[in-house]
């Protein structure tokens, strides 16, 4: 699980509980202005979802950690699926975050009208 | 320089017209668009961002590449019959989904949607010689007689107050 919230010009996003251990991170800071946008996506973790380094990836269980794929760094936090919100970045580490959040409807809303 | 995109970014954007046009905004998932659009979910993010930056794109072309062209035609139209015609045989259904759907909850959609339609007022008033307020009340019965699937007959009564 993830908490997204957004403090001054930053997208912040909290991992949290035991999920910090498996993706080794405990919260990332990104400024908006990096952020192009998000969505919730729940066909996403049927997807192919590249080489993870480092994580863990147990299909059907969690994925969390970095995946490697297309030449892109995607970061991972999900468990369950059906709450999964893709949040696109440009000039980051990661080319897009993959987050189980509480509400993607409110996160993606809350992420769109920051951007505007 | 980015990487060589291996699709039409053109057709796609063509593509997601009809995808968000013939269904709510909601309801058409990131699969539906892979699905429909025929492009791979990282390409989709990657080039538009989210499913909001693409519908916002699929809408701009959508009023490019539907409306305008109607308002041009519609500059020319001899009688407001002709006019009423024009409006309720174009191809809206993106803009008439965007303005009851997505305008109330996106201020972005709001201001596109009603550019178009003031300027399908300005065409009508122009062409009519009428003035925008009366052109704006025939824009606003001719797509509700969109919406209520241009029912026999009630076109021609509008229209008969006009001349």
């Amino acid at each position: 699980m993830a908490l997204v919230h957004i403090d001054g010009d930053d997208l912040v996003v909290v991992i949290e509980g035991l999920d910090k251990l498996w993706a080794f991170k405990s919260s990332l800071t990104i400024p908006l202005a990096n952020v192009r946008g998000a969505t919730a996506d729940p066909g996403i973790a049927a997807d192919p979802k590249g080489i993870r380094a480092p994580g863990a990836h147990l299909p059907g269980v969690i994925t969390a950690g970095t995946f490697h794929l297309d030449g892109e760094k995607i970061f991972w936090d999900v468990k369950d699926p059906s709450k999964a919100v893709v949040i696109e970045l440009a000039d980051e580490r990661y080319a897009r975050l993959v987050l189980q959040v509480d509400n993607p409807r409110e996160t993606v809303t809350l992420v769109e009208n920051a951007l505007r | 320089m980015g990487r060589q995109r291996a699709f039409d970014e053109d057709e796609v954007v063509r593509a997601a017209v009809g995808v968000f046009g013939s269904r709510a905004y909601d309801g058409v998932s990131v699969d539906d668009l892979v699905t429909h659009l025929g492009v791979h979910r990282n390409s989709l993010y990657k080039t538009f961002g989210s499913k909001r930056g693409l519908y916002l794109v699929a809408l701009r072309r959508h009023l490019a590449d539907d409306v305008r062209p109607l308002t041009e035609t519609l500059a020319a139209a001899p009688d407001a019959a002709s006019a009423l015609r024009l409006v309720t045989s174009a191809d809206l259904g993106l803009l008439l989904l965007a303005a009851v759907e997505r305008a109330p909850a996106d201020e972005e959609v709001a201001a596109e949607v009603a550019a178009a339609l003031a300027a399908i007022d300005q065409a009508i008033a122009d062409a009519l010689s009428i003035s925008p307020a009366l052109a704006a009340a025939l824009t606003a019965a001719a797509l509700g007689i969109v919406l209520r699937g241009n029912p026999d007959g009630v076109g021609t009564a509008l229209t008969q107050r006009f001349d």
